[in-house]
């Protein structure tokens, strides 16, 4: 299955198999770093509005595909707001991983991580970034990194099929 | 000179983003007057605007979310790249994260660097620091002893960038102790806190359906 990060309020991109697609909007509460979704209710953010899911639902899926305005290399803030409030797809203990710590293993799924990022004058310096957001993701989720694409609008990634 | 101190993190205390901008404070010279201003919420302070405006420096502090910069701190960020009281700021950062190695927060100041090219501001360096889980426990006075002299000297240097207003290469950096000890002392610590919720420890492996 496909998970879909978007900030696209009518996201009409073609996508192809088995997909759920989260609209995140400008409204979404923030993480406010309580960890109560290690803590207090393990496995679901606090916060009960519909994204609180979002860990069990990267749990399910075998692919993560961000679909983000790029904001100075990374998602823009609404999608960032899932991703910040999602980490209870991982476990608070830690592992080492390529020599660093990171998170362990909650699920057993692999994920593989891609992004499709739109704006106009995306410089390379933020491509660049981005491109290393997504890799440091796909490590503290024991994951991969899938394809990470730019697009000078949202017109252009209608192009595409995911 | 006159320097904003913008701490970033959600929390309203008990945060390492605070410890580390206490611990800054105490590393500048007289002539560094400083302001502080919290931006824990998406939106920018009404008072803030002319605390900006009137400073040459602005510190970020913040701690690492998801590899990045909190969702609330990019949307400040955003706000903040429309006014024009943000072009030939200078700008520094400070990110913690709560793995061991202040390396991982590399992205964040990049993030925060690539933000300056798109402000119009002067990307003047950052301090990345890892063992956040630690701060507030451990980054307190007398300054420069204990498991955080590490972090204290790199925050003097930055504190010494500030004042002569000169740039400096980012840094990062963490608590002087053993990755092993900081890991445990961390895994405890959730097994401490979900106690205090009324769970059990197994209760951290919970999976959803």
């Amino acid at each position: 299955m496909k998970l879909i990060i978007t900030d696209i309020k009518d996201f009409s991109v073609p996508v192809q198999g088995p997909h759920q697609v989260i609209r995140a909007n400008e409204s979404i509460p923030r993480c406010t770093g309580c960890f109560g979704c290690w803590v207090k209710t393990p496995g679901q953010c606090v916060i009960q509005d519909g994204y609180h899911l979002t860990g069990r639902d990267l749990s399910k899926c075998a692919q993560l595909i961000l679909v983000s305005r790029c904001v100075y290399g990374s998602p823009s803030p609404p999608v960032k707001a899932v991703l910040d409030r999602a980490i209870s797809y991982i476990h608070p203990d830690f592992a080492i991983r390529q020599g660093k710590m990171h998170h362990k293993r909650r699920y057993s799924n692999q994920i593989t991580l891609s992004a499709y990022f739109y704006g106009e004058h995306i410089t390379p310096q933020e491509q660049a970034t981005a491109r290393k957001i997504l890799l440091a993701n796909a490590v503290n989720y024991d994951g991969a990194v899938g394809s990470v694409s730019f697009y000078s609008s949202i017109e252009k990634l209608e192009e595409v099929t995911l | 000179m006159k320097a904003v101190l913008l701490n970033g993190s959600p929390k309203r205390k008990d945060s390492a983003s605070a410890c580390l901008l206490a611990c800054l404070k105490a590393c500048l010279p007289e002539s560094v007057s400083t302001v502080e201003l919290s931006l824990s919420r998406p939106v920018l302070p009404e008072a803030a605007f002319d605390q900006l405006e009137g400073a040459e420096a602005w510190v970020f502090a913040f701690p690492l979310y998801a590899d990045g910069v909190p969702s609330h701190l990019l949307s400040c960020l955003l706000q903040l790249e429309a006014l024009p009281l943000c072009r030939g700021k200078k700008i520094f950062a400070l990110v913690n994260c709560g793995f061991y190695e202040g390396s991982q927060t590399e992205p964040a100041l990049e993030v925060l660097q690539n933000w300056c090219g798109k402000a119009g501001a002067h990307w003047q360096g950052g301090v990345g620091t890892g063992g956040g889980g630690s701060l507030v426990m451990l980054l307190k006075p007398p300054w420069g002893r204990g498991p955080c002299a590490s972090i204290h000297r790199a925050l003097t240097a930055l504190a010494k960038a500030m004042a002569q207003g000169q740039a400096m290469e980012n840094s990062f950096v963490t608590v002087d102790l053993p990755r092993f000890l900081y890991r445990l002392a961390g895994q405890l610590g959730w097994r401490q806190m979900i106690k205090a919720n009324g769970g059990q420890g197994k209760d951290l492996n919970r999976q959803m359906d």
